[in-house]
Order: C-alpha cells, then sequence, then structure tokens
C-alpha cells in the first residue's frame, strides 16, 4: 500500500515536470548518416542551445517519412518534415502540411524566389538545393566540359559513367538528356534513346554512388551527370574532381522544410525552419557537404563557393523537373529504363 | 496416442514457423498476383509477357541457374570425394576451408570478387598488358562475373551434400570395383557416381534455388544492365513500390522453378 501511495506520488511529480518540458520538444525527419551529423552540427545542436527546447530525430528518407505523415493524419507524430523529392507537392495539397506564417519565418524574406515558389501552396521554401551537372576528372579530360550535350560527345562515350534512375539524381540526369535530345516529361524517348546509344558506345551504367566513386578512382571514368555534393566526395576521397554546371541548365533536387499539419508547436516548429533558412546554418551546411544555399545573405568561403552553385547568377539557372510528373510516371519509366539499358 | 501426439509435439515449432513464414505469404503473394483496381485481374501476368524483355530476364535465371549449378557440381565433387578419402586431419582442415567461406557475408566475398574482375583488377591488367584486349576490357558486369560469383558463393552447399553421402559410402565397393578391372576413373563413373547420386541431387537443388532467388551478387557482378527476375522483382517492391507485378513475377519463378525442379525431385527419388 504504501509502495503503491509512493510511486503514484512519483508518478505524480513525474507529471508535472515533464509536462511543461513536453511542449518544449519538436520531432522531425532527417536523412541518415552524413547528411543527419550535418544537420545535428548545424541547426540541432545550435537550436537546441538556443531554445533550451529538445529535438527528437526520427531517420526517415522522404518517401517514408510521406508515408508516415500521410498514416498519422490524424494523429501527427511530426513537427518538422523535410523531402528531398518533391513531397511537399503532393502534401500541401493533401492538407497534411501547415502553411508558414512568414512573421514567424523572419530569415524567410532573404530567401531566393525560386526556393518558396510554393508557400503561397502551402508547402515549406527549400532549405538547400543538390544541384544536378558535370561531375569530371579535371586531370584526365583533354578540355572541361561546358554543357550537357558534352555527355553525348562519342569520344567520351567509354568514360562516361550514367547513374540508373532508381537513384533520384539519375533520374534528373536522365530526364536532362532526354531534354537536351528534344524530350518533354510526356515523352522521355528521345532521352532513352541518346542513353541506348551511347551505352552502344561503350557508357557504363551503374545503380549506386559509390560505384561512381569507384569508376572514377579505378577505372579511369572521365566524366558522368550527377551532384555537386557528390563531387565533394569524390574530393575528399583524393580525386581531381570538379563539378560545371551545363549551360542549357542545371536541374536540381529542392530539399525542403515543412511544417506538419495539426501540430500544437506550430511557434517553436517555425523557428527551427527559421534557423535553417539562416545564413550561418546554410553555410555550415555547404561547408559540410556542398549543398546550395538558398538564403541569398549567405556568405561561403572561397573553396566552398567554387565547388557549389552559389550565388544569385548561377542560381538562376537552377530549374525543377515538376515532381509530381515524376512520380505519376516513374513506375513505367522505370520499365522503359530496364528495357532499354536491358543487354 | 501418446506417441502421436508427441510426434504433433515434436512437429509443431518446425511447421508453425513453416506456416507463419512461407506459406501465408505466399498465399498473400498469389492473391496479390491476380489482384487489380477492379477485382480479380491477369494483367499483371500479361504485362510480364507483353514483350521480350520480362521473359528474356526468366529466361536468363533459369539458364544462369543451371550453368551455376552443373559448375558447381564438378567442382564439388571431386572436392567433396578427396575431402571423404584422406585421413581425418587432413579432411578437417579440407572441410573448414570449405565452410570458412561461409562465415563472412555474401556481400563481402562478393565485393572480393569486383575489385578482381574490375577494369584496373589483375585479371584484366594482365590481359590488357599481353595486349590481348582492350583499354576498356572488364569482367564485371557480365554474364561471367555472376556465375563465377556465384559458384563461389555456392560452393560449400554443394560440397556439404556431397560429403554427407560420399562418407557414408562402403569403401570396398571400390576396392571391388578396382579388383574386377576398373581404372580409377571408371570407378568412379560407374560405382561412386551414381551410389552419390542422391548427394549429387540434394546439393544441385540448394544450389538451384539459392541461384534463381538470389539477387545480391548478381545485382554487383552484373550491374545495372543484367537483370535476374530477383532483382527485378525487388525493384518492384522497392522502387516503384508495384507490388501486384512484384507478386505475379514472383509466381512466375516459383512456379518456373518448379517446373524445373519437378524431374528433379523424381530422380532424387528413384535414387534415394
Amino acid at each position: 500500500m504504501i509502495i503503491t501511495s509512493r510511486s503514484l506520488l512519483g508518478s505524480v511529480a513525474i507529471g508535472l515536470f515533464t509536462v511543461p518540458a513536453m511542449a518544449q520538444e519538436i520531432t522531425i525527419n532527417s536523412f541518415g548518416g552524413a547528411y543527419e551529423e550535418a544537420h545535428r552540427a548545424c541547426v540541432i545542436d545550435p537550436f537546441e542551445a538556443a531554445t533550451g527546447a529538445k529535438v527528437n530525430i526520427v531517420t526517415a528518407y522522404s518517401a517514408d517519412a510521406f508515408a508516415q505523415i500521410r498514416a498519422q493524419k490524424d494523429a501527427p507524430q511530426f513537427d518538422v518534415i523535410h523531402f528531398s523529392g518533391g513531397q511537399e507537392i503532393v502534401g500541401a495539397s493533401e492538407g497534411l502540411l501547415q502553411p508558414i506564417d512568414p512573421e514567424l519565418v523572419p530569415n524567410l524574406a532573404d530567401v531566393y524566389d525560386f526556393a518558396k515558389t510554393g508557400i503561397a501552396n502551402g508547402e515549406g521554401p527549400a532549405y538547400q538545393i543538390a544541384a544536378v551537372g558535370l561531375v569530371y576528372a579535371a586531370d584526365k579530360m583533354p578540355e572541361a566540359p561546358t554543357k550537357w550535350a558534352d555527355l553525348l560527345n562519342p569520344e567520351y562515350s567509354d568514360r562516361l559513367v550514367l547513374t540508373d534512375i532508381s537513384n533520384g539524381y539519375g533520374m534528373i540526369g536522365m530526364l536532362m538528356l532526354n531534354q537536351i535530345s528534344g524530350g518533354t516529361l510526356e515523352n522521355i524517348q528521345p532521352g532513352l534513346d541518346a542513353v541506348a546509344k551511347l551505352l552502344e558506345q561503350g557508357a557504363i551504367v551503374v545503380s549506386k554512388s559509390p560505384e561512381i566513386q569507384q569508376e572514377f578512382a579505378q577505372n579511369d571514368a572521365w566524366i558522368a551527370p550527377y551532384a555537386s555534393d557528390y563531387a565533394y566526395t569524390l574530393q575528399a576521397a583524393g580525386l581531381d574532381v570538379k563539378f560545371v554546371q551545363g549551360e542549357e541548365g542545371t536541374p536540381a533536387s529542392f530539399i525542403t522544410a515543412n511544417l506538419v499539419a495539426g501540430r500544437d508547436n506550430v511557434e517553436l516548429a517555425s523557428k527551427f525552419i527559421d534557423m535553417e533558412l539562416s545564413p550561418e546554418a546554410q553555410a555550415c551546411f555547404s561547408e559540410a557537404l556542398r549543398y546550395t544555399p538558398t538564403n541569398a545573405k549567405t556568405v561561403l568561403a572561397d573553396d566552398v563557393a567554387a565547388s557549389v552553385v552559389y550565388g544569385p547568377d548561377a542560381t538562376a539557372g537552377l530549374m525543377r523537373f515538376d515532381p509530381v510528373a515524376i512520380e505519376a510516371n516513374r513506375s513505367a519509366w522505370v520499365e522503359a529504363w530496364g528495357k532499354t539499358i536491358a543487354r | 496416442m501418446t506417441n502421436r501426439r508427441e510426434a504433433w509435439l515434436f512437429l509443431f515449432p518446425g511447421l508453425a514457423l513453416l506456416v507463419l513464414g512461407f506459406i501465408l505469404p505466399i498465399m498473400r503473394m498469389l492473391v496479390l498476383s491476380v489482384m487489380g483496381p477492379d477485382g480479380v485481374t491477369f494483367e499483371h501476368f500479361a504485362r510480364f509477357f507483353q514483350d521480350g524483355y520480362y521473359p528474356s530476364i526468366l529466361w536468363r535465371t533459369v539458364r544462369l541457374s543451371l550453368v551455376i549449378t552443373a559448375l558447381t557440381a564438378a567442382i564439388g565433387f571431386p572436392l567433396a570425394y578427396i575431402t571423404s578419402r584422406v585421413g581425418p586431419q587432413a579432411r578437417l582442415w579440407l572441410i573448414v576451408m570449405v565452410i570458412l567461406p561461409l562465415m563472412t557475408s555474401v556481400v563481402v566475398r562478393t565485393f572480393g570478387w569486383m575489385v578482381l574482375l574490375g577494369r584496373s583488377g589483375p585479371l584484366a591488367t594482365m590481359l590488357r598488358e599481353m595486349g590481348l584486349v582492350g583499354r576498356s576490357f572488364s569482367l564485371m558486369h557480365t554474364e561471367s562475373a555472376i556465375i563465377l560469383g556465384m559458384v563461389q558463393v555456392l560452393l560449400p552447399f554443394m560440397v556439404l551434400s556431397l560429403l554427407g553421402v560420399l562418407t557414408r559410402l562402403d569403401p570396398r565397393l571400390e576396392e571391388a570395383a578396382r579388383t574386377m578391372g576398373c581404372s580409377f576413373l571408371q570407378t568412379i563413373r560407374r560405382v561412386v557416381l551414381p551410389l552419390s547420386m542422391p548427394g549429387v541431387v540434394a546439393g544441385s537443388l540448394l544450389v538451384f534455388t539459392l541461384s534463381a532467388s538470389s539477387f545480391i551478387t548478381p545485382s554487383l557482378l552484373g550491374g545495372a544492365r543484367i537483370e535476374v527476375l530477383a532483382g527485378s522483382i525487388y525493384k518492384s517492391v522497392t522502387q516503384t513500390l508495384d507490388w501486384n507485378f512484384a507478386a505475379a513475377q514472383s509466381v512466375i519463378l516459383f512456379f518456373g522453378l518448379a517446373l524445373v525442379l519437378i524431374p528433379y525431385l523424381r530422380l532424387g527419388a528413384r535414387h534415394g
């Protein structure tokens, strides 16, 4: 009896102490690995230090995270959700996201317009951009590539590394090849034909990014359409690799931060997003992983700036393939791609 | 009565696992494979056979599995035979050597092959320096690479199946054959091989089914352009989230394997 009442008292006491703390807590998703490390160092730790709040991190990639907030519609568990595959467009249209209040996110004012076009529809802003361009071996290429059409140069074909479209950057690269070959999102046949021709001339297809590193390090590859952050991974591995934007345009993957609808921590969660949009956090992220910052006031060190798409002029060339169209066609495209590359 | 109850008790854990882990999922797979947006449909199967792409993947899967099985048998039989005939000390070492690769993950073993077979691996470098092949020659991303890797991965299953039978074979039968005038090879062909058929069948079954259903080694060594059915199923499940089509492919693989295995099982029954 004594024990029971004591433990009862104890739990009441714990309850009393934890209730206010509960309100100072937000739950977010991050993408694991090096990304999550940078996320922690650049945003989460400073945020916790500044607000005293606790951030719970759930490691979940975009598609998985989206499936979760959709399943939790009636009892959402996330406050801030990050997407890299355009899921915020569908999320906003399904009412799963809470529109951002610019009053609560002052840094939004400094964010490039292209990174916040969806705000009016209830989508969150892009706090980072992974730009896809030409990754090339600077010490081996006879001359530096400047445009996407250089990928079609038959002299490079047997040194060209393409990435399977099961990979997000691979998909973007294929769509860009399709575009310069005269295709559209309604018709990717020109792109597939171009790929078929490249393969015939000796190009290879890899399915995972580490294989790109292997091709460059061991197999004498020269060029690959891929993202600027991966070029940095290759540089860090000691390879003389450079990243350049193709003249025809720079397709990009937007990494967005979104408020989840139906949560009562909107203010704190907005503050978290505000911090992600801050010049400091963005510079830190660029430094760590070479993503393109979206806040116009972000200042990058020279060596970092040289290897990312940076500044108003460079970012003006950024474009985005409609994520909704990609999702709608994914299954058919993966099959058509499979048939194209099959030996 | 008690005996029967005990028999059931002994059967229960294995049976429960089989029902929960195999029969129920298989049923679910069968249901999924014929489910469409508006009820029962065979469109997923029709899609599989709409052009030559998927049938060619199925054919490659079966063909590679047959080659892999034949090669493991051809390599495994002499190895198992010698292992069963040497002294206990040497036998122990040989068995350890056969089993040892099983203690590292398939992925690790496959990565070894990736290094050996790559464009700058020792094999390609040597052939290139001898002037036999061009700059971009590589054994990676070829069917031969898949076969090499899979034979190495699956050899222990074949050797262990054969060893079980060969060690129980009475050596006096061979001695008799030799005294009756058989040469060594004749003894093997006429006496040892027929008697070890149950081991060959069991090992082949294991190797064939394992190689037909594996996708890690084929996808790593074969690359994106050489697809096998298990890899295609994996893609449908995880990438395009097309579970109905994945189920249809699984059903086709399942029956494709059964078609090949039934004659084999008959063979096993005859010798068993």
